[in-house]
This record gives C-alpha cells, structure tokens and sequence, in this order.
C-alpha cells in the first residue's frame, strides 16, 4: 500500500494537512535519526534538520542512519542523505551548527516552523528551545532518554507545562564544602577522591588551578582548612615524587584520613546539625598496612571488609606511584584499573568514616565514569510517540484542542507496563521561563530613545502610570531614578537580540519579556500580548520560605485541574496516570 | 526551578527604602558606566550611633544578593581589615540574621540589616570572634581598643 493511502486509513482526510507542514527537528542522533524516519512516513512537507555533530564510531550501534563510511562526516547532513531512498514526498533541508549559534540560527529562522521537535542530549539547549518556542509561541516536542528510561513532552506555549516548569535533575555539581568537608552520599565521597585527592596527587597540572574560593565555604574556618589541605598536599605529592617507599601508604594515609578530618572534627559549627565523622570503622588500618605489595587482592572488587578496602588503597597508591615517577601523564580513566581502583578504596575509606555506604567496583564506574547508557530501542519507541502526539497537532484546528488531545508519554516504574501516558499539565504558576509571557519587539537601537520605548510600551499596553525597563541580566536602564537615561539612545544600552523585562510601576500588570530584533528603520513594532495580573507580589511572599522543590510540586498538583474529558479508546493498553511527582531525569 | 523572585524583590527594597529610611544611612545599587544600574550589587553606608566611639563616621558597606535572595541572606561586607571584633579579615560580617543557617529569615529587610549592623558596631558579640587585632584589644586591652576605633572613625569621618 502506497504510503499517502496508509496514513489516510489511519488518520482520515485531515492527513493531508501534513504535506503543507514545515517543521524542525533539533538533533540527528539517537531520538534525531528515528524520528526523522518517522516524519517522513508521515509524509510532512518540509523537515529541516540541524545538528552540530559529526559522526562518531560509538554512534553506529544505534544511529542507524549512519554507516562506518559517514565517520566524522555532519550528522545532519549525512542523516538527511541517508533516508533519500526511501523518501516518499517530504523537502528535506540538513544544518551543520550549533543551535545556539545565533549568527547562524536568529529567532528569525525558528519563526518559519509550525512545530519543532527536540532530539537532544543536553539541557543546555533543550532550555534554549524551550524559551525560542516561548518568544514565538510554536508548540514543541520534547523527547529525551536515558537508558530504558524515557519520555516525550508535547509543549503548547503558555497552555501547558513548558521544560522549565519542572525541576531536572542536572547532572550534578555538588557545593564544594559537600565534597571537601561534608560529604553525605556515596557519589561527594567518588567526586572527593576523584576530583580532588586523584588530581592532587598524581595530575601534572599546576596545583593553582585548584585554587580555593572562600566564597563557596559559608563557613571562613572551613575555607582555612581546605586551603591548608591543598598546601600540604603538595608536600605530600613531593614525597611521592622524591621517596615512593612503603611508608608513602602510610604517610599519605595518616594525612589524608586522620589528620585532615581531625581538622574538620574541631570546627563545629559544621557538626552542629551532622553526625561527626568518626575514626571507629577505620581505627585497625595500621594491622592492614603490614604486609602491603603491588598485587591486588583477588576480591578486591567487592570492597566489602575493611581489608579489602585498604589493601586496595595501598597497592593501587603504591602502583600509580611507581608511573608517576616513571614521568607517566596519568588521569582519571574508568577503564585504567589503577585510577579506578585508588578512587574507588579511597572513597570506600572516607565513606567507612563518614558513615555513607560503601560502593563496589562496578557501582563505582558508573558514578566516577558517569555512564549512560544509550539505547536504540529506547530512542525508536520515544521518537515514535513524539511523532504520533504531533499527529494531533493536524487533526485539531485549535491549539486548546491540541493540548486536549495530546499525551505525555513516560517510562513506567513499575514491572508489568512499559510507558504511561498522561494528560498535558498546566504551567507552573512560578516557571523561570513560562510564566512570564514573552514576546519579538522589532525596533531601530540606532535612532530611538530609551523615552521613546517607554511612551511606546505604556501605550500599547496600557500601563496606568510607569514602567520599569531592565534586562534579563537584571541591568535597570530606567525607573523613577534614572530619568536621565530616558534621552539616550537604546544602542547606549542594548544589543540586537537583548532580552528587555519590562514592569509596571503599579504592580497591577506582571512582568514581561521582550526579545530585541533590531531593524534598521524600522518602527517601534510591538507583539500582541494577552499580559496577565500580578499574580504574587514579592512583599506578600516574604514570610513564605519557599525556597524547596517540594512545595512547587505540591502547587503543581493542585492545579493539575485541566477540566477536560479525554477518549481513552485510542490507547487501550496505556495506562492513564499521573506523570511522575518527583524529578524527572533527562 | 522558579522565577526570578531575586530582582523583583531587590525593585521592592528599593522602593521601600525611598519611602522610609533611617537617618543618616544610604544604600543603593552601583551604577554602571552606561548609566544603568546593576541591581544585584549595591553600596550602603552605616553612621555610627551619636555617644559612642564610633560616633561622627559612616562606614560604607558593599551588599550583594546571591542568586537565591531572598531565600538566602544577602553578602554584606565592610572593606577588607575593617576593625571590628565581629568582621573577618576580608570584611566579612558575622551576624545571626546574615546567616542563613541562624536568624536569616527572608522577611528581613535592608532596613533592619543595615540597623542590626549599626547595633553591632558598638555592642560587639563577646561570643563570635572573626578577627584577631581588634578581638584581642576589645577583650584585653579596651584603652588600644578605642583608640584604633576612633582612628578608624577617622578615617570615614562626616564631611560636615
Ligand atoms: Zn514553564
């Protein structure tokens, strides 16, 4: 059966619609590479496609557009020439560039599509998209997967949960006084160790570069601790340069693991509110140092007694020591046996004295190497959930109708489904991005003033008295006090592509975003916004320390009230359920 | 994550401030060359209260809101070496409600920080020591003590 008659059957005469479309696909990796499939089986009249990645030999396993040839070749470009041949009617169009690149992709450029989908593997951009889509109000679809875990979010600017409007889960940096002085999880004691100890004893690289800022402490005696740590560490990395005896184990373990956290026990503010760390788990290590040698323990890996873990410091330390007076450039490798085994039983050792759950060898490569799996099959099923929520998108006339229909799609927690889907979710009232409603003003910088914008805005909007203009990086170019700037040209202040917040003076109205196109002659032209009421004014919310995820959530979930009845009978094996309450990895 | 509730608020102070402050004290944002402010980054000064040795001086202060503000407390601080028993070396002041991990309640405004501040000068906490020169005269010495203060005093004396 020809195509055009398949997706008639399925999605009726209104498929038709798909051939006038024009969207972006942002990434042609993993998600990019079937959703692009995936899009031209539905026959949709223009995809262009744009990615800022070449070809890389660990893409193959799954990208399967892409063949040992095409290695180091554009991924767009190369996934667009791919599908040629089985391409029924869709006008494709591949980018080389990074979608940051504003000289490269303007908002101007993203202006063109009907919807865009997101196939990317990094927050960075996806935040990005999300607040592009915002400025020009085009739906998104955002897909993302880690491992088996997966999900895709049809966003509907302003009507539905946009990416910000929940916390992510951020690959995480941790507060450098967590990792140095009060660690409380597994993975500050593996960043510690790897991070630090590893880089400080054995990284050529000039010890300055781990320079302390007093500024991360919150505590000044702490910030002295740790500074006075990295100094005699460097005493320490001489030793093991010069000497490399086996009282080295010794010398370096007494510092590392007795001395320095004898330090931190005398300052205690920190342990007012903590569990003191505590030599009792650790106290017969010198009984272990006896007999120490080059060969590991056959069950080192497990890290399970004491022995195992110390034995496991001492020969691992005692051969990095031997490379590093061999002149050898060592770093941090998963997969160098060595490094792998110092950070692992070092961070066993911190761990036995800080009272955290020691990890074995493999739970250890995972956090050190920071591992995600990749998975074909996880990618196929999410890009073809993206695509046929969009689906929705031409069947449905209005955007309200849009989000009715459409579905967020998740992996499931539990044993006996795959994914679950549930109904699209209303903004988060507090969202960095979305609950400030945003908009393109296309004005010349060059030849009109500060003054004249404001007349302009007051206008247009109708604010009772005054407005505030700032931008997005919180500079305030006029208020009440900065009447003097009002008869500078807007070029003193701001760039093409500045983001302006606007206030008004009143409180009545809530804040504004607008994105700066500057037109050469042009006139001050001003989108059309539907600007809503203050919703919370800073002084009401002062006694409210609201400053946890938690409470938004909650928020979150009482206005979870989308009054609407949807058909069920087109998912019969998908379970209607809540999206997950908690943050969701991406 | 949530929205800039850091900005808004700072426009707040700023407004509640030229509304009503106390005598003798300002506080502002610094101004940039283009003439724009930078609202996360403002001076203040503190008079020191009249019949005490700290009297005739305004001490000028920096004040920086973290990105959490007002979730967290903002970064007040004297110039390095300040000569207080309560300041760090680097100007640092400790303070309960500077802390977000003591007294800081982000109901607290600039008002009542820059007050307690003024408080702090003349009645310095026997309890938190956060420099040695000035600690060890105030406790030991009070005679060099009042001496170095009124030298300081000196040197951010009232033009009149
Ligand atoms: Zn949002």
């Amino acid at each position: 059966m020809a195509v055009d008659s398949y997706i008639k059957k399925m999605f009726g005469e209104k498929s038709s619609q798909f051939a006038d479309a024009k969207v972006l696909l942002v990434g042609a990796g993993g998600i990019g590479c079937e959703l692009l499939k995936d899009l031209i089986m539905m026959n949709i009249g223009e995809i262009h496609v744009l990615d800022l990645d070449t070809i890389d030999l660990s893409n193959l396993n799954r990208q399967f557009l892409f063949r040992h040839k095409d290695i180091k070749q554009s991924k767009s470009k190369t996934a667009i020439a791919a599908v040629e041949f089985f391409n029924y009617k869709s006008k494709l169009y591949a980018y080389h560039g990074s979608v940051l690149d504003t000289n490269l992709f303007p908002l101007s450029f993203f202006k063109q599509f009907n919807i865009i989908y997101n196939a990317l593997d990094n927050l960075e951009a996806r935040f990005y998209m999300n607040r592009m889509c915002l400025y020009l109000n085009i739906p998104l679809y955002e897909s993302g997967t880690t491992g088996l875990k997966g999900q895709v979010q049809p966003i509907y600017p302003y009507l539905t949960e946009c990416f910000s409007c929940v916390p992510k889960e951020t690959p995480k940096t941790f507060p450098v006084c967590t990792i140095r002085s009060t660690p409380s999880k597994p993975v500050h004691c593996i960043t510690w160790a790897k991070d630090f100890l590893f880089s400080q004893l054995f990284s050529n690289e000039d010890t300055n570069t781990q320079e302390i800022d007093a500024s991360e402490f919150t505590n000044e005696e702490e910030a002295e601790a740790s500074k006075k740590e990295v100094n005699e560490l460097a005493d320490l990395k001489k030793i093991i340069a010069n000497e490399g005896d086996n009282e080295i184990v010794i010398k370096i373990f007494e510092k590392i693991f007795i001395a320095d956290i004898e330090r931190l026990l005398k300052i205690e503010e920190l342990w007012k509110s903590r569990e003191k760390p505590s030599f009792e788990q650790i106290k017969d290590y010198d009984h272990f140092f006896k007999d120490i040698n080059k060969e590991y323990l056959t069950t080192c890996k497990d890290q399970s007694t004491l022995e195992e873990i110390l034995k496991t410091f001492a020969s691992s330390l005692l051969r990095l020591t031997d490379r590093f007076k061999n002149n050898e450039n060592i770093e941090f490798d998963k997969d160098d046996e060595d490094t792998l085994f110092f950070v692992m039983s070092a961070s066993n050792i911190r761990s036995l004295i800080f009272n955290i759950p020691t990890k074995n060898e493999f739970d250890v490569k995972q956090i050190a190497g920071n591992i995600i799996p990749a998975v074909a099959t996880t990618n196929a099923i999410m890009a073809g959930f993206s695509a046929l929520s969009s689906v929705n998108y031409f069947l449905e006339n209005d955007n309200i109708n849009r989000v009715v229909k459409s579905k967020m799609v998740f992996d499931s927690s539990s044993t006996d489904k795959v994914v679950n889907s549930s109904k699209l979710i209303k903004p988060n009232p507090s969202c960095s991005a979305c609950s400030i409603v945003k908009g393109i003003i296309t004005i010349d910088l060059s030849s009109t003033t500060l003054g004249q914008l404001r007349d302009k805005l007051i206008e247009k909007y109708n604010y009772g008295d005054d407005v505030e203009i700032m931008t997005l990086d919180s500079r305030l170019l006029y208020d009440f006090d900065l009447e003097d700037n009002l008869e500078e040209k807007l070029t003193n202040f701001i760039n093409d592509q500045t983001v302006l917040l606007i206030n008004d003076s009143d409180e009545k109205f809530d804040l504004i975003e607008l994105y700066v196109l500057n037109s050469q002659n042009s006139e001050i032209i001003l989108p059309e916004l539907n600007i809503p009421l203050k919703k919370i004014k800073p002084s009401e919310n002062e006694n409210d320390e609201n400053d946890d995820d938690d409470k938004l959530l909650v928020d979150n979930e009482e206005n979870n009230d989308i009054k609407v009845t949807v058909s069920l009978d087109d998912d019969d094996d998908l379970v209607e359920e809540q999206p997950p309450m908690k943050k969701r990895k991406f | 994550m949530s929205r800039d509730l850091r900005t808004e608020r700072i426009q707040q102070e700023r407004k509640q401030w030229r509304k009503d402050h106390p005598f003798g004290f300002y506080a502002k944002p610094t101004k940039k060359s283009d003439g724009s402010l930078d609202l996360h980054n403002w001076t203040a000064g503190i008079p020191g209260k009249q019949g005490t040795i700290w009297e005739n001086a305004t001490y000028p202060l920096t004040i920086s809101f973290p990105e959490d503000y007002p979730a967290k407390p903002p970064k007040i601080k004297f110039p390095p070496a300040f000569y207080h028993p309560n300041v760090y070396p680097s100007g640092t002041i400790c303070l309960s409600i500077l802390n977000e991990e003591q007294d800081w309640r982000p109901a607290i405004n600039i008002k009542s920080l820059l007050l307690g501040i003024q408080e702090l000068l003349d009645t310095p906490n026997p309890n938190s020591p956060a420099q040695e020169p000035a600690w060890k005269a105030f406790s030991k010495s009070p005679e060099e003590y009042q001496k170095k203060v009124k030298l300081q005093a000196q040197q951010y004396k009232d033009k009149v």
